[in-house]
């Protein structure tokens, strides 16, 4: 209750205790006087009512004034230290008692606050002890965590309920598409890339929200009759259709506890999209090619056989068999050479282009080109960041195979090599002093197969260079007139552009949010939310910025900011930041608040999409705001319009501060953050706003257990109570 | 009279050695290059056994295999399929759409007229 309230409740129940014993003293007192005695006390105090009435107002008042001051001086600065003690003993060690009251009381405070001193410099002591004995430990988890994120499977663990403990980065890649299907309103995502049908990944979801029901309880179903049946293959094997039509092979394993009962299970997930092609690809030439033999043969055998069968046949009919025969041979020989080269091509898609510096390319080839040819290069740096994509073994043998053929023909075994940049191309010119190399004979060598002593590779130079969108030719130097070079021009790539390189695995400080193993005890059915503590819980904290404050007089939202909390952590890698188009003008006055200009909407999706998408984000879990009944109320004023129902339980933290700061009189965001000892990054900004929030969440969670509030149904009994619920938007 | 052997393959280099030999043995043969072709020499000719290749333009060897058999008047037509198509699936179908034999390519001639002399003696 608010400490004035109880004030006046205080002082009206006191006054009429007090008024309530005067009067029976009164009435005992009259009861006993003898009637003349009445009648003179009446006379008396008709005489003098106005003295005794003064007398009896003087001493209430004094008696008010006392109270007030007592209340003012005592019983509040009282109950702020209670409060206050508390907050630095749980959430927020830093935090001072700064009351006003009496001397004892306010020495009370400064002993508290030396006390506070020396507890929180004890606390950071051991949380330094507790932090460098979790550093270890913390280190391996974070290894096992980025190795698990890097590796070419996606990988998803799930608690026996289906919901989701892990997931590394590749499953949301195969099964969500890129990084941006949680948009991001800062990187200009546009609406396309949050249309019907697409779902979250994340932690405490349900795995049913991205991967069809029926699959994995297919495979869960098959698993646990392997398990009853001690089979040494427990995994089940599924595909999925993934983003994009990936075909995703999914392999789940169980995990099972000490006693081998069931806690959850990991599915592995591979692309096979490519294997699965190439496989078609090869299968079909393989059919083809050995029609083709077929026919070809059954022609030859069979007019062989007639040959053998039938010496006195007329000539004419063997000279139809001979050019059979003859025709059929030839057909044979293409066949082959289309079997070559078919499978050439096809082997040659399998290849990955990798970038490699310009230089370490040249490097390679002069370094094998003295080892294996004796042929001396001497190399002319330029500029040495260039870089190419490249496939090194085999561009490497065709220079070696082009650099012996030059040998032979311009009969010199020694090169100088420069390579430079020209325009979309990397240059690497091999010079001698002599001729240049003629067309015909460069034609020769690209058709001729790479061999090299014991190195061969089935493939002709041509193709090697094709597939490298490379191309050769010689020339005259231009102002060495003696001089000639052989040229060979690769595509340059932008550093940027190597996306593909692994990255250097730098372990973030903390733990990656998405991965979490507490929750494999976690119960999670959603018709039992209100019973479940409320640290077990999954909590979408969000916030709105708004045209103004009057959601009935048109006021519309411009912007949505949202985080997840699961376990009690604030998943910092599941937000939900969305500017909306309101379709009306920006007033000034909100422009001014929270600095979203109006250009900064253009283009930006209408609400009737934005509110879908936010409610699958939302989706199971339980809804928190600061003075939520806004937030709220701005939602559900869309409902008509966009057929998008919040159903989920709602908390809010402006109530919830009340329920465990009774007596503290501010409990708007920047008052709570500072209590509380969070600080918040992006003020009015929706996703910036709620994720202060997110965090103060989190700190009220240990005081209102101190109080009883385990539950959500606690919680929200216990917001209902507060004062500030009566306030309606 | 000598019995008639149809030949259905658009590819010479079989059609010819086949049809030698065929007519070595004393067999009257006509040939086919098409599945309609071969449809339509059926009913001209009412051959009493058919060589069929599989794969060639027009309707192709198991749809003329069908029709065939679906013809109460072509039921003793024999019909042997001769095809580059080898799988044991591939044999499985030739011989459920009801022919008495199905060769691989390439064969022997000594096998095939083997398979023909059988089929015919009746």
């Amino acid at each position: 209750m608010n400490p004035n309230n109880k004030f006046w409740w205080f002082v009206a129940i006191s006054v009429s205790i007090t008024l309530i014993i005067i009067a029976s003293l009164a009435v005992l007192f009259w009861q006993q006087l003898p009637p003349e005695e009445k009648s003179l006390l009446l006379s008396i105090i008709k005489q003098n009512f106005l003295y005794i009435f003064s007398a009896a107002f003087l001493i209430l008042a004094g008696l008010g004034f006392a109270l007030d001051g007592i209340f003012h001086v005592y019983i509040i600065p009282t109950s702020k230290l209670v409060e206050e003690t508390t907050l630095i003993t749980s959430v927020n060690p830093s935090h001072r008692i700064t009351i006003e009251g009496s001397s004892n009381i306010m020495r009370l405070a400064r002993i508290i606050n030396e006390g506070a001193d020396r507890y929180e410099e004890l606390q950071k002591n051991v949380e330094q002890r507790i932090d460098l004995a979790k550093a270890k430990a913390e280190e391996e988890k974070n290894i096992l965590a980025a190795f698990m994120s890097e590796l070419p499977e996606g990988v998803l663990i799930c608690n026996a309920e289906c919901r989701i403990l892990f997931y590394s980065k590749q499953v949301k890649y195969m099964l969500m598409g890129a990084d941006n299907v949680i948009p991001d309103s800062e990187s200009g995502s546009d609406i396309a890339s949050f249309g019907a049908g697409e779902s979250f990944i994340g932690l405490g979801r349900s795995i049913f929200n991205i991967i069809d029901k029926n699959l994995v309880v297919h495979a869960l179903d098959e698993i646990a009759e392997k398990l009853e049946h001690k089979e040494a293959d427990i995994s089940s094997n599924f595909v999925v259709v993934g983003k994009g039509n990936k075909l995703l092979r999914a392999e789940a394993v169980p995990i099972l506890s000490h006693l081998r009962k069931f806690t959850g299970f990991i599915i592995i997930f591979t692309d096979i999209t490519q294997q699965t092609e190439a496989d078609r690809i090869v299968n079909f030439m393989l059919q083809s090619f050995t029609k083709s033999i077929r026919s070809s043969l059954a022609g030859i055998r069979s007019s062989i056989e007639a040959i053998i069968e039938y010496p006195d046949m007329e000539s004419a009919q063997l000279q139809k068999f001979r050019e059979i025969i003859h025709h059929q041979c030839i057909t044979l020989g293409c066949v082959l050479d289309n079997i070559s080269s078919d499978y050439s091509s096809h082997f040659i898609t399998q290849w990955p282009l990798v970038p490699i510096l310009a230089q370490n390319l040249v490097e390679s080839i002069r370094s094998k080109a003295e080892e294996k040819l004796d042929i001396i290069i001497d190399m002319e740096y330029s500029d040495d960041q260039n870089r190419v994509k490249v496939d090194s073994y085999s561009i490497i043998l065709g220079m070696l195979c082009v650099l012996n053929q030059l040998r032979n023909e311009t009969a010199n075994r020694k090169f100088t090599c420069n390579f430079e940049r020209k325009g979309i191309f990397v240059n690497f010119d091999f010079i001698w002093h002599g001729n240049p190399i003629k067309i015909e004979t460069l034609r020769k060598w690209d058709h001729q197969i790479l061999i090299l002593k014991n190195e061969e590779l089935p493939l002709s130079l041509k193709a090697v260079l094709q597939y490298h969108e490379a191309e050769m030719w010689s020339n005259v130097c231009e102002g060495e007139r003696d001089k000639s070079y052989l040229r060979l021009i690769l595509p340059a790539i932008e550093t940027y552009e190597s996306e593909k390189i692994r990255r250097i695995t730098i372990l973030p400080e903390s733990r990656p949010e998405f991965y979490d193993f507490d929750m494999f005890s976690q119960p999670g059915q959603i018709p039992e939310l209100d019973n479940r503590p409320l640290n077990e819980l999954a909590f979408t904290v969000f916030d709105t910025e708004t045209t103004g404050l009057d959601p009935r007089g048109g006021d519309k939202i411009i912007s949505v900011g949202s985080i997840r909390i699961v376990n009690g952590r604030l998943l910092h890698d599941e937000r939900f930041d969305q500017f909306v188009d309101p379709e009306r003008s920006l007033p000034f006055e909100s422009i001014k608040i929270h600095g979203i200009q109006p250009e900064m909407l253009k283009g930006q999706p209408t609400i009737d999409k934005v509110l879908p998408f936010f409610q699958q984000f939302a989706e199971d879990t339980v809804l928190v705001a600061h003075n939520a009944a806004f937030d709220m109320r701005m939602l559900q004023i869309n409902e008509a319009e966009t057929g998008v129902k919040f159903i989920n339980p709602v908390l809010d933290t402006l109530l919830l501060s009340a329920v465990v700061h009774p007596a503290q009189q501010d409990h708007n965001l920047e008052a709570l953050a500072e209590r509380l000892g969070v600080s918040i990054v992006g003020r009015h900004t929706a996703l910036g706003d709620a994720i202060a929030t997110g965090e103060i969440f989190i700190k009220l969670i240990p005081l209102l257990a101190k109080m009883g509030v385990y539950t959500l149904k606690d919680a929200r009994i216990a917001s209902q109570k507060t004062y500030y619920s009566r306030i309606k938007y | 009279m000598p019995q008639t052997i149809l030949i259905v393959d658009d590819e010479q280099s079989i059609v010819v050695p086949l049809r030698f030999l065929m007519e070595q043995n004393g067999y009257k043969v006509i040939t086919a290059s098409s599945g309609e072709e071969a449809v339509d020499k059926i009913s001209k000719f009412q051959p009493d056994l058919i060589l069929l290749d599989i794969i060639h333009p027009g309707l192709d060897g198991f749809e003329i295999c069908q029709i065939v058999r679906e013809k109460p008047e072509w039921k003793d037509t024999r019909i042997i399929f001769v095809s580059t198509m080898v799988r044991d699936a591939d044999v499985a179908k030739g011989l459920a759409f009801g022919a008495d034999a199905y060769i691989t390519k390439p064969f022997s001639n000594s096998q095939i007229m083997q398979q023909v002399k059988e089929l015919l003696k009746g």
